[in-house]
């Protein structure tokens, strides 16, 4: 079996190598991303989008395809952990972790003597003096937390005309919401912001951006052809529609990011079982 | 400076603000080298980053307002912003290392030289 797995990677390894000699030269001015694509985004973005960042008008709508699937990976990184982590009735895996902590411990306690326990001694405490609640620390993440948020909310937003977009909007809120588990205990966190909304709003965020995608389907354009959506919105035409549309999409990713990156802390931080966290 | 840009006030101020942050930066950074131990180096970090990078922002404002429009004028006021939001950031990660480190029974430094060896 081995042998065989062996043989395959060799066998992929040498296509993809041979595939190399096939690319074009590095910065070769008559290679097709060079010739006529980079120009024609370069010169013809705000006519066709009217969105003057050219990165987010590429990212959101002319490659619109990657990005849905790059959203999917967020979405599929968080569920994978989530399946792998997280423990229902907290015997499973945040146990075993415990356990196998404890004899690793022991053994090396064994070899080493009282130097390893003086220093878990010290880890133990430092988590018991972190476990207290910090007024000057809840203090600062209240008075931080709507600046954060909002500011988030305008990366989200401003994506058409500065640097920004769903991605770096998502990871803010997410950050935020970490911000709130580190400070204010990851228990109380997910009482305001529950696992499942957070899944659920995963969802959602996936099924907005497929879904404006299969929208444009049904209208009688390609997937993801945003031009047709301008029969849906009020009071635009179709150069408007692509820009809103790419908002809708952002706003879409913003959701998913946000809830994975939250998940995943939530698992990784508590071993799975969602009840103390850093 | 070269010729075309004449040294006006606003210039003078913004050199001297941009200037003495750097200077506060420098003692930090000495500090952070030459401090005996966890506290005292937490306190340099804190304090020097704190006060340069306002004081550098602060310079920026107000070079930025040298040729006055409404966009600089808003655009100070967002640096002004960021200088609120380090004032209020800096000391609280400051003195959350500081009580992690007591936390974890780093020990404080004695001039007569008998501490124990408790370094990070």
């Amino acid at each position: 079996m081995k042998t065989i797995g062996l043989l395959s990677v060799l066998f992929t390894g040498i296509l993809l190598m041979i595939a190399v000699v096939d690319f074009p030269d590095w910065g070769d001015p008559h290679s097709p991303a060079n010739s006529y694509l980079s120009t024609h985004y370069i010169e013809d973005v705000e006519e066709e989008t009217a969105v003057p960042n050219m990165v987010t008008a590429v990212l959101a709508d002319y490659r619109a395809f990657d990005t849905m699937l790059e959203t999917s990976v967020v979405f599929v990184a968080g569920i994978a952990i989530f399946a792998i982590l997280r423990s229902i009735d907290g015997t499973s895996l945040a146990g075993t972790t415990r356990r196998l902590q404890r004899r690793g411990r022991s053994k090396k306690e064994k070899r080493k003597g009282q130097g390893r326990n003086r220093r878990d001694e010290m880890v133990a405490a430092a988590e018991r003096e972190a476990a207290k609640p910090d007024l000057i620390v809840q203090t600062t993440v209240r008075l931080l937390m709507p600046t954060i948020q909002l500011f988030a909310l305008y990366v989200i937003a401003h994506g058409h005309h500065s640097p920004g977009g769903g991605f770096q909007g998502g990871v803010i809120l997410a950050a935020g919401l970490i911000l709130v588990a580190m400070s204010f205990g990851l228990e109380n966190t997910l009482a305001q912001v529950p696992e499942k909304l957070s899944l659920q709003l995963g969802n959602l965020g996936v099924l907005i951006f497929a879904g404006t995608g299969v929208l444009c389907l049904l209208l009688g354009a390609n997937f993801l052809d945003y031009h047709v959506l301008a029969a849906i919105y009020p009071a635009t035409d179709e150069i408007m529609a692509r820009s809103h549309s790419m908002l809708v999409v952002e706003i879409g990713v913003g959701f998913t990011v946000m809830s994975m990156l939250y998940l995943i802390y939530a698992n990784l931080s508590s071993h799975g079982d969602l009840k103390k966290g850093l | 400076m070269t010729e075309g840009m004449g040294i006006g006030p606003i210039e003078i101020v913004s050199m001297a603000l941009i200037g003495s942050g750097v200077i506060f930066f420098a003692g930090a950074v000495a500090g952070i080298l030459r401090f005996p131990d966890y506290y005292t180096r937490i306190h340099a970090a804190g304090k020097g980053d704190t006060l340069s990078t306002l004081l550098i922002a602060l310079g920026f404002a107000v070079y930025n307002l040298g040729d006055l429009s409404f966009h600089n004028i808003l655009t100070s006021i967002k640096i002004l912003m960021i200088c609120v939001f380090i004032f209020i950031t800096g000391p609280t990660t400051t003195h959350v290392l500081m009580e992690a480190g007591y936390a974890l029974g780093f020990k404080h430094w004695k001039k007569d030289g008998d501490q124990e060896e408790e370094e990070p």
